[in-house]
């Protein structure tokens, strides 16, 4: 009697797999939309590119149309757009998405959310990875002293991408309160030392950096500061 | 009984299994940003004039409207607006730095940024952003 029951049970347990597993293969297959080529795309731009644009491209390979509702992005700093709002069954296109670059640097990764009216796979993420290499990789872009402190240099390292052969590099403006050296250490390597003339009082300059034969500026600042909030303390730039 | 009702537990989360071991890269299981480099609104405004604001929105947005005294920085123009913001910077001061909301990542970014490049360490993100500055101004 034990035997019939525990037979009885395992029977449950099978069908209730076999009816899971095929209701999930069946329901797929009636409803297979948009199959996508790629779901991620890694770019890697030249370091003077101000763009780089993705292409998603899709095939619907189901068997009834597929409409894109909407195209979202996780970031102002990508648009995109699906080349064709109806994709009819056998049908192909693709979705761009255009990131612009800026000011900004190493990997980014931005999202694209497209929403179909596909039942099945109704939303899709797919990821734009950008990895930017920077030009110059200054660092750090900050050097300060505290009022009082000893006037000696302190260092920036600035070191230019393998893509963006640099020479040379200037730093403007001359500063009367801060004095400015440029060394070349290696190929493409320098070193900048910069001194305050004094301590005694705050004082701060920003200055630009440019590589020679490039248009790009990159920013750089020296501070003397307080240690102790002064609203009464004036700087001079 | 009890057997199927196991069973049938144990095969409802083999799919959810499954997906998060399949998007195990694409989920955040935890904040992108630690508790002690985010501050809430009340604590940033308890700072006074003792924080320098940083507003990491697109330039439409903060030309509607910011912070009052906030500086812009974003990385559209980085090295255009890093000069006015170094300009500013004081070691004894908190650097806040916000976005649109919560669930944005321009002020991680920024934040990132200024510690990373500029090596300064007291940089907050804001939580809730914009968005939440907003609530609180009521």
């Amino acid at each position: 009697m034990e035997n019939a029951g525990l037979s009885c049970t395992i029977a449950l347990v099978k069908t209730t797999i076999i009816a899971f597993t095929l209701s999930i293969l069946l329901c797929g297959a009636a409803w297979a939309g948009l199959t996508w080529e790629q779901t991620q795309i890694e770019l890697h731009p030249a370091a003077v590119d101000k763009e780089v644009v993705g292409h998603f491209k899709y095939k619907n390979t189901g068997d009834k149309p597929v409409r894109i509702k909407s195209v979202r992005t996780s970031c102002g700093c990508t648009a995109a757009q699906s080349q064709k709002e109806a994709i009819a069954p056998g049908d192909t296109g693709e979705v761009t998405a255009t990131f612009k670059i800026g000011d900004r640097t190493g990997t980014q990764v931005k999202g694209v959310t497209v929403e179909t009216d596909d039942r099945v796979h109704s939303t899709i993420a797919l990821v734009l990875k950008t990895v930017i290499a920077q030009p110059l990789e200054i660092q750090p872009v900050l050097v300060y002293w505290q009022t009082g402190e000893e006037p000696k240099a302190k260092s920036i390292n600035v070191k230019a991408a393998k893509d963006f052969p640099v020479n040379g590099i200037n730093i403007t403006p001359v500063n009367q309160n801060f004095e400015t050296k440029i060394t070349k250490v290696g190929n493409g390597e320098f070193k900048i030392d910069i001194q305050p003339r004094d301590t005694t009082r705050p004082i701060a300059a920003v200055f630009t950096l440019q590589a020679d034969a490039s248009p790009k500026k990159f920013t750089v600042g020296a501070r003397v500061a307080n240690l102790v909030p002064s609203k009464a303390t004036a700087v001079q730039q | 009984m009890l057997k199927q009702t196991v069973a049938l537990i144990l095969l409802a989360f083999l799919p959810a299994i499954g997906e998060a071991i399949y998007y195990r890269h694409k989920v955040s299981w935890q904040s992108p940003v630690p508790a002690s480099e985010t501050v809430t609104v009340d604590l940033a405004r308890s700072w006074g004039d003792n924080a320098i604001w940083i507003d990491a929105r697109p330039d439409n947005e903060f030309e509607r409207d910011h912070v009052p005294g906030a500086i812009q920085l974003n990385e559209d123009r980085w090295n255009d607006l890093l000069g006015p913001f170094l300009a500013t910077w004081s070691p004894e001061k908190k650097v806040v730095v916000y976005c649109s909301t919560q669930s944005c990542n321009l002020a991680i970014e920024v934040a990132q940024r200024l510690r990373n490049e500029a090596q300064i360490k007291y940089v907050f993100v804001l939580q809730g952003g914009w968005e939440e500055w907003l609530k609180k101004k009521r």
